[in-house]
């Protein structure tokens, strides 16, 4: 069609002005999808870290309102714990799913003579549970009494081995543990973090640190029903008073949906600041088109008097801010992929969230706007240019 | 046979800040088919409102203008612009052609207009034939042509939609003697050949190929 060829041929003939305008739009929607690709991979990250989670509800002692647990009247240096009875009626009401009661405290350790003191998480839990909870890289889950678990980043750090051996306590006061095996990266979790700890046995901890069924946490696998009706449950069974709450209930899937929403909400921020280069992109390509208008006013007369319908005057203008608009988001769109691998490579030290559904929708996404910036960015102009009267346009010099 | 333009009482007065402006004032004319007429007079007298009106580009304030007996009063853009299209060829006095198009699609683009189509080479060639431009021209721009050539290049492609009416403002006034001569003595052929033609102009010797000639004084239809 003849209006389309007019439109590529002016483009052509006023190339470096028509280059700048695509600029701004490449820059507008590299922005735009590489603060999208960049903010899914941010989400991709913290749930390749939150992948252990999994479906659990996690039980801690009430800490707060100045009520305690345990006798406690509020003071910070009362030690919180749950009680045999309380969870026995954690159990009950989580049934048919497991609750796990945890020990957890940290101390003082050597590993092998003459190495220096190192201070490292510790917790215990029945040793039924523990392949519940967690994986093994390497070495068996059977850790007898003196046995221990020890986590990936601790055994690399510490350079453990199956069979290493940990004193525990200031001088190895508590006790020597064997290492029978090493515990698979967790990553980030909400009930216990054993990359950088030691998992012993119950017996082994009540008798090391005089303690007898007041617990630290219950951690409950819900396999069977989903999170918020355990969380529910639990709540209604042990905080019956609303000015005496015993215990404080985390449901993990809905922490993780506040957590994704959080970093949803950046995402969008951060892809709406690039947005705002992409208006000025569209302030750039409106001031062109107004340029172009306004240069060839006698040609839009002789048009329109020879026969041209304002339909296709407008169509002419469209189809010019059609081009640079296409040719910039399909360019932009290709860099912002680019630009994604550079962010994802430097940031997160992988590429392998850039492939994914999200990041393909965050391209296109921006080259999409770019394209509807441009368009509504050329009908005014177009508009103009159509509407103009045919005897002045003619008169224009 | 109806005639190919008549003009009936027509008034057009611009309104003004500084008062209202008659520009024509109650012309009553026709034009048959197959005329060769030239419209004179001194500057200001109307004769661009004149030449506007018959191309359908304006509306008059009063009185009636009819394009082969139909009123063109109520017709809306849309159709005021196809019957420019496809009834009026247009030649003015600048060429007006379009510089990013060549010869043969400057020539074209009326007919691309009314059949929506692309460019029809061979109905173009024909017309640039009859309008005597060297074919070797063709696919230059019309930047590259000269004045006399641009102007064959116009009148081609006014012709291209087979108009009733040709309408020609000042053809050879941008343009020397020897090829303003020319131009007019290819308007003559056209005439000649069955076309309609109306020239405005302020030359004596381009009224001198016309078979009439109507004197425009103050707005009025003096002769």
């Amino acid at each position: 069609m003849i209006f389309w060829e007019i439109a590529k041929r002016n483009i052509r003939i006023h190339l470096l002005r028509s280059t700048l305008a695509m600029l701004g739009i490449v820059i507008g929607v590299v922005a735009i999808a590489s603060m999208g690709i960049l903010g899914n991979s941010l989400v991709s990250t913290v749930s390749e870290s939150l992948k252990s989670v999994g479906d659990s509800v996690i039980v801690t002692p009430y800490s707060g309102g100045g009520g305690g647990f345990g006798g406690g009247g509020g003071s910070s240096s009362v030690s919180l714990k749950i009680t045999e009875q309380n969870f026995q009626q954690i159990k009950r009401v989580s049934a048919p799913n497991t609750a796990i009661p945890v020990y957890s405290t940290s101390d003082h350790m050597k590993i092998g003579v003459g190495s220096d003191d190192i201070v490292a998480a510790i917790y215990a839990l029945p040793s039924d549970d523990v392949p519940d909870m967690m994986k093994l890289q390497s070495g068996g889950y059977n850790n007898g009494n003196s046995g221990c678990l020890v986590g990936a980043t601790f055994a690399k750090d510490h350079n453990i081995k199956v069979g290493s051996r940990i004193a525990i306590g200031t001088d190895g006061s508590k006790g020597t543990l064997r290492v029978t095996g090493i515990i698979e990266e967790r990553g980030m979790s909400f009930d216990i973090s054993t990359d950088s700890a030691l998992v012993v046995t119950p017996e082994w901890f009540e008798n090391a640190y005089d303690r007898n069924k007041d617990y630290d946490e219950v951690v409950v696998k819900v396999m069977d029903g989903d999170t918020a009706t355990v969380k529910t449950n639990i709540e209604k069974q042990l905080n019956k008073r609303k000015d005496n709450k015993v215990v404080s209930v985390m449901d993990s899937k809905a922490t993780l949906a506040t957590i994704y929403a959080t970093f949803g909400t950046v995402t969008t921020f951060v892809t709406a600041i690039g947005g705002i280069s992409m208006l000025v992109a569209g302030v750039s390509i409106f001031n062109i088109m107004m340029m172009s208008v306004n240069e060839r006013i006698k040609e839009i007369g002789i048009m329109r008097s020879i026969g041209t319908q304002k339909k296709e005057v407008m169509r002419m203008f469209i189809y010019e801010a059609a081009i640079i608009g296409v040719v910039g988001s399909v360019i932009g769109g290709i860099l912002s992929v680019l630009a994604g691998y550079a962010i994802s490579a430097l940031m997160f030290k992988t590429t392998k969230y850039l492939l994914t559904v999200a990041n393909a929708l965050s391209v296109t996404e921006g080259v999409t706007f770019g394209i509807v910036i441009c368009l509504v960015c050329g009908i005014y102009p177009a508009w103009k240019a159509a509407n103009m009267n045919p005897i002045d346009a003619l008169r224009h010099e | 046979m109806e005639p190919v333009i008549k003009f009936e009482d027509v008034v057009k007065v611009y309104p003004l800040k500084s008062g209202d402006v008659t520009a024509l004032d109650h012309v009553s004319f026709a034009v048959e088919k197959g005329e060769f007429i030239s419209i004179m007079g001194p500057s200001g007298s109307g004769k661009s409102t004149l030449l506007t009106l018959m191309g359908c580009l304006d509306s008059p304030t009063s009185g009636n203008i009819f394009m082969g007996g139909i009123p063109v009063r109520n017709m809306s853009d849309v159709e005021l612009t196809n019957l420019r299209r496809d009834r009026i060829g247009f030649i003015f006095q600048y060429f007006n052609l379009f510089p990013l198009l060549n010869i043969i699609e400057n020539v074209s683009f009326p007919e691309m207009l009314k059949s929506g189509r692309g460019v029809k080479e061979d109905r173009a060639r024909e017309v640039l034939r009859a309008v005597q431009l060297d074919e070797s021209l063709y696919t230059h721009t019309p930047l590259e042509l000269s004045g006399g050539q641009q102007q064959r290049v116009a009148i081609a492609r006014a012709l291209i939609n087979n108009p009733d009416i040709l309408l020609c403002d000042e053809p050879t006034g941008n343009l020397d003697s020897k090829t303003g001569a020319s131009i007019m003595e290819l308007m003559t052929e056209l005439n000649r050949n069955g076309s309609t033609i109306i020239v405005v102009t302020h030359d004596s010797n381009v009224a001198k190929y016309t078979s009439r000639t109507i004197q425009i004084v103050d707005g009025c239809i003096a002769s």
